[in-house]
């Protein structure tokens, strides 16, 4: 039985807004409407999987983390994680699993780091011996040695996130729910993050699934990627795959000796400064038969490739599945 | 027991934790300090200017029930804002991802900073008292009973009290900001507290109604006693309509807790 199932599972949301015309009956008068967060969604995770969960705003990522978190109850279909149905019993379902909230705390602000941990140790019932020998693991682990007598409002933003990362894990979740960790902070302190997550699910074989608008977190923890839109799976799968399918168009960028004879090239031309930007694809034009082409043209001082950023290969699938 | 016992760990730890994090608030202790010094002198020179040529007594009982009032200001009118914040920042996501009983986690947690805040401001307060002058000052205890059951009463009123704040909670829960109903609960409360004016002090008529009602539990009840020394019977009951009034509000606040967190949908999330 696969660690988390979810069969047909859908949300929607009742929201009252002001009628659109109408004055000062505004005041007492409001629609209905109904708001579909999630519909349909099927997908299995197995134990140890480390799945990201991307789309753009508004997608229904948020929706999906709540019902697997048994904060919200769906409206059709049905979800088991690690045998239980979340929303039924909730309270024995959230103690299993951890979840980091990018932009929101944890643990309390004007109180030293480590009193939060010993509040988390009680809530989560650990008894005392497994909890020292746990967070001197991730002490160590997330580099939070002379922070821990501190109060959370004396870290810096990255060593804020690492706190929260401990704080979650704790209480050895089997299941780690991660919402824009890496928001805000900056590159040393990305990749730390990251080695760490990646070294948290191979250890201790706990199943991750992220939520993210950085894409470089994507490319270099998750090997598989649910992509969501309007409310529906739209995609499920190897990252690499998706990106191929978007990888279309190639860039290529040419500076000339002298101005060069292009006549008809089978591609789009643009100059920028004395560069020449070429796009093409591949599928249409093979490199092959451009490349002679350009070389022809004048005699070449420099050319790249200029490689597609995930980013815009991103942007591009949105922008085809109209999202 | 003991898994009893157990099950209290993460409520007495939260407990432990608000009371700790609020001595470190000195600068609010000394800043609430002064004002409610100064609040209750202008008090208390306005009763002894209402009552000149009254009964001494009555002047008596009335500073001292100034003065109590002003002591455990900070018991009444706290001013953490955590879950406000939680609610409006959608920090409260974290809260629904714990395995434990919010409503019984965040009174607890209210309970402790109510009481050591009015601890850090009682104590230099009484200090202040030996350096006022002798009909300025309160009055002691009737007696050691008399205190012994001031104390318990006020323990057991803050807890009434935490409950009463805690429906406050769930009514901000819904409309996510608290603002509109602080601003109403404040009046209420100062009134019906006896902050305004003593509860005491209200006619004999309304008497029944102004003791038994439940902003009267949390301190004017024990006021009562450290001035006037109740007999077994009376102590009893009051206890009784202390507890009772915790069992309601409980109650009414447990059920509203559960709705909201069940239909909480979170901010920005």
């Amino acid at each position: 039985m696969p660690f988390i199932e979810a069969h047909s599972l859908g949300k929607t949301y009742v929201r009252y807004a002001a009628p659109k015309n109408g004055g000062i009956s505004r005041l007492w008068r409001r629609e209905k409407q109904e708001i579909e967060a999630l519909s349909d969604a099927s997908f299995t995770i197995e134990q140890g999987e480390l799945v990201g969960l991307i789309g753009p705003n508004g997608a229904g990522k948020s929706t999906t983390v709540k019902l697997l978190t048994g904060i919200l109850t769906p409206t059709s279909g049905s979800c088991t994680v690690d045998g239980r149905t979340p929303w039924e019993n909730r309270k024995e379902h959230v103690r299993h699993l951890g979840a980091v909230f990018g932009q929101r705390t944890q643990l309390w602000w004007d109180v030293p780091i480590r009193d939060s941990f010993l509040l988390l140790r009680d809530i989560y019932d650990i008894d005392n011996v497994t909890w020292q020998k746990r967070l001197d693991a991730l002490v160590d682990a997330l580099e939070l040695e002379g922070f821990l007598n501190a109060p959370l409002r004396q870290l810096s933003l990255g060593q804020r996130m690492r706190a929260e990362l401990c704080g979650s894990l704790l209480h050895a979740p089997k299941l780690l729910f991660l919402d824009e960790p890496t928001i805000g902070l900056d590159a040393v302190s990305k990749l730390k993050l990251r080695a760490f997550l990646k070294e948290e699910n191979e250890k201790n074989g706990t199943t991750i699934l992220l939520t993210t608008h950085d894409m470089e977190d994507m490319l270099a923890l998750c090997s598989r990627v649910m992509v969501l839109g309007h409310g529906r799976l739209l995609y499920d799968g190897a990252l690499d795959l998706l990106l191929k399918q978007y990888d279309t168009v190639h860039t290529l960028r040419v500076v000339y000796e002298q101005t060069p004879d292009m006549g008809t090239l089978p591609c789009n031309v643009k100059q920028d400064g004395d560069a020449f930007i070429l796009t093409y694809e591949p599928a249409v034009t093979p490199t092959s038969e451009l490349l002679p082409r350009v070389l022809s043209a004048g005699s070449v001082r420099e050319m790249t490739l200029k490689e597609q950023n995930v980013d815009e290969l991103i942007a591009r699938m949105y922008k085809e599945l109209a999202l | 027991m003991m898994t009893k016992l157990k099950s209290w760990r993460p409520y007495l730890t939260v407990f432990r934790l608000r009371a700790l994090m609020e001595t470190q608030y000195r600068a609010a202790a000394l800043g609430g300090l002064v004002t409610q010094v100064f609040f209750g002198l202008v008090y208390i020179f306005l009763y002894t200017t209402l009552y000149a040529g009254g009964s001494p007594d009555l002047l008596r009982d009335t500073i001292t029930y100034v003065w109590l009032q002003q002591m455990f200001f900070r018991m009444m009118f706290s001013a953490d804002g955590e879950l406000g914040n939680l609610i409006m920042s959608g920090g409260i996501a974290y809260m629904l991802v714990r395995p434990v009983d919010q409503h019984r986690f965040w009174v607890a947690r209210d309970v402790a900073g109510r009481l050591v805040g009015a601890m850090m401001r009682l104590i230099p307060m009484l200090a202040i008292q030996l350096i006022l002058p002798k009909e300025l000052r309160i009055s002691l205890p009737d007696g050691a009973l008399s205190f012994f059951q001031f104390a318990v009463s006020l323990m057991i009123g803050c807890v009434c009290l935490c409950e009463l704040m805690s429906i406050i909670d769930a009514v901000t829960m819904k409309t996510l900001d608290k603002r509109g109903i602080s601003a109403i609960l404040n009046l209420t409360m100062m009134t019906f507290s006896g902050n305004v004016i003593p509860l005491t002090l209200f006619p004999d008529a309304l008497q029944t109604i102004i003791r038994y009602q439940p902003f009267a539990q949390a301190l004017d009840a024990p006021i009562r006693m450290y001035q006037h020394c109740a007999t077994l019977p009376q102590w009893a009951l009051t206890v009784a309509v202390q507890v009772g009034w915790i069992f309601i509000l409980r109650a009414i606040g447990r059920s509203m807790w559960n709705r909201r967190l069940n239909d909480l949908i979170v901010q920005g999330g």
